[in-house]
């Protein structure tokens, strides 16, 4: 069999097996929204461990940041900096947010917000933004989908025909199975790719530059400096990282889809055990880089696509066989995470969009038909994205953290800040959102400012909080009287 | 929130944001890392070191109650 054959075979046997396991929860019985979404708020410490670590090794991590190190160089050492930093955030914030959810009986983030404000209108604005800016991530998940097939066809299938298989095979995967499902095909992939990720990060610069540090000898020989800041780029520097870290670090939980997950969670010891030892996974986002510089000094020819180089070393070192077991785990680490976000922006569309508006008597068993149509809608707009504006991964990521970053002034000093009010949180959302729409449209990301280059979703931010904090000082007279009604609602209660 | 608690969360913060500044160089190389990559992967074992104690102090104040 030809090496083309044989590598795109291993992976459609991967996606296969994976599709059927994810089905065979769905078989048992027929699922209400609530279970399908939520996988019944029941998972216990080790599943949830994996829904959330599973999550994180996407695509991105991947893909992106081994072509980000072979394009970029030195500013693709921020990715290993944020996640620990988010994980602290983390501890402290999602178990506040998940009691909230199981008391009230919350599913999203919109959710959430209108319960911390009660305001309608604020949460579906913050329900729009959110599905705005999960179709950035959407699209990385199907491009990287699309390269791998690319790939691992030797050549003989373009980016079109990779990209709408990919669509294909994401669409039915998630309208076949839901959140459960995810979670026990999400353990065969972490430990693949795992195992993938680590062997070809050190073998490559062992093998063929003696250890790892004789392989950044050489490119520092080859291109001084490319492994510092602002490396490959023009205006990565310094300044761009530290403003690029907090937006990262302050946005990874503001994703709607991780509010969900923190739904799902038993009980808050759960997540404050998960948070603890997160961060040393972080650790395994080092690999992808140690390939994508051995791709950098391996590889003759200089890649169009820089996201292929892990994929493109692969081919040109190994048989087809080792291309389609990458290739599989690969595909996995993009459809899982897809899975994922897919539902949690169904739902966002389908709870907090459809049937607050146009769909407001729509009955609960209706709404998982909704649902299902919702997910097809947004695998094509995704699609759409993938084939007409193309980017790199890690800036598709890194646009849509700039995008939810802006929900953070609204959620924590919602949650911890007595003063915070209604209209402050509409209009710093307002003005962030304003802005980072201007500032990445408006191609200044990053934005140049007295001698730096700020990230465009830093700049929003500080805007955004500034606005945030002097609107609810103005107008915080109304809230403390909201406040005491609350008490009194609560004594009362008692 | 205990000063201590506040102390350990913000360390990896300063590390890993506030120290890039000093942090931007290849050489040396340890650990067979250019020294900006090492300084990240270091901030990353911080983190769960501080992290860890927090913890630990969390989990001490609710056995105490």
């Amino acid at each position: 069999m030809s090496n083309e054959t044989v590598s795109l075979l291993i992976i459609f046997l991967f996606i296969i097996s994976a599709t059927i396991i994810g089905l065979i929860p769905g078989m048992k019985k027929k699922m209400n929204l609530e279970e399908w979404a939520v996988g019944g708020r029941n998972f216990g410490r080790w599943l949830n461990w994996f829904i959330l670590a599973g999550e994180i090794y996407t695509a991105f991590a991947f893909l992106g940041a081994s072509g980000w190190a072979y394009s970029r160089g030195g500013p693709t050492f921020y990715i290993l900096g944020y996640g620990a930093l988010a994980y602290i955030i983390g501890y402290y914030l999602l178990p506040k947010i998940s009691p909230i959810g199981r008391k009230y009986g919350l599913m999203t983030q919109p959710d959430l917000i209108e319960h911390i404000y009660k305001s309608k209108s604020l949460s579906l604005f913050a329900a729009i933004i959110g599905v705005a800016f999960l179709l950035p991530y959407l699209q990385l998940q199907l491009t990287g989908l699309g390269i791998i097939i690319e790939t691992c066809s030797y050549g003989q299938l373009g980016r079109t025909p990779a990209m709408l298989i990919a669509f294909v095979l994401v669409a039915s995967f998630v309208y076949l199975s839901g959140l459960k499902g995810v979670a026990s095909t999400a353990v065969l992939k972490d430990i693949l790719l795992m195992i993938a990720v680590v062997f070809f990060g050190l073998y490559l610069p062992i093998h063929h530059f003696g250890s790892l540090g004789g392989m950044f000898e050489a490119i520092e020989t080859a291109k001084p400096g490319f492994l510092a800041l602002p490396g490959g780029t023009k205006n990565f520097d310094v300044s761009w990282v530290m403003s690029t870290l907090v937006v990262t670090s302050l946005g990874f939980y503001m994703w709607p889809h991780f509010t969900t997950n923190s739904f799902s969670a038993r009980n808050p010891d759960v997540l404050r055990h998960n948070a603890v030892y997160l961060p040393l996974y972080q650790i395994c986002l080092l690999f992808p880089m140690l390939v994508g510089f051995a791709a950098l000094l391996l590889l003759p020819t200089v890649l169009k696509t820089p996201d292929m180089a892990f994929m493109a070393v692969v081919q040109a070192y190994f048989p087809g066989w080792t291309l389609g077991l990458v290739g599989g785990a690969g595909a996995l680490a993009c459809m899982i995470p897809a899975a994922d976000l897919l539902l949690s922006t169904s739902m966002l569309f389908t709870r907090n969009i459809y049937s607050k508006t146009f769909g407001k008597n729509t009955p609960p068993d209706k709404l998982i038909h909704v649902v299902r149509l919702v997910l097809l809608g947004l695998t094509s707009v995704a699609l759409c994205l993938a084939i007409y504006l193309p980017n790199m991964l890690v800036n598709l990521l890194l646009t849509g953290y700039s995008g939810v970053t802006q929900f953070f002034p609204l959620i924590v000093l919602g949650l911890y800040w007595k003063k915070a009010t209604r209209l402050g949180a509409f209009s710093g959302l307002l003005v962030g959102e304003i802005l980072v729409f201007a500032l990445i449209l408006g191609k200044l990301d990053p934005l140049p400012f007295a001698g730096m280059n700020l990230n465009a979703g830093f700049v929003a931010l500080i805007c955004n909080f500034v606005v945030f904090v002097i609107v609810s000082l103005v107008t915080s007279k109304e809230v403390s009287t909201a406040t005491e009604t609350k008490e009194k609602n609560i004594v009362s209660n008692i | 929130m205990s000063t201590l608690k506040l102390i350990l969360t913000l360390i990896p913060f300063v590390w890993t944001i506030g120290m890039v500044p000093f942090a931007n160089k290849v050489y040396p190389i340890v650990f067979g890392l250019p020294f900006l990559a090492f300084w990240f992967v270091a901030g990353i074992f911080l983190a769960f070191i501080c992290l860890y104690i927090i913890y630990y102090i969390d989990s001490r104040l609710k056995q105490d109650v």
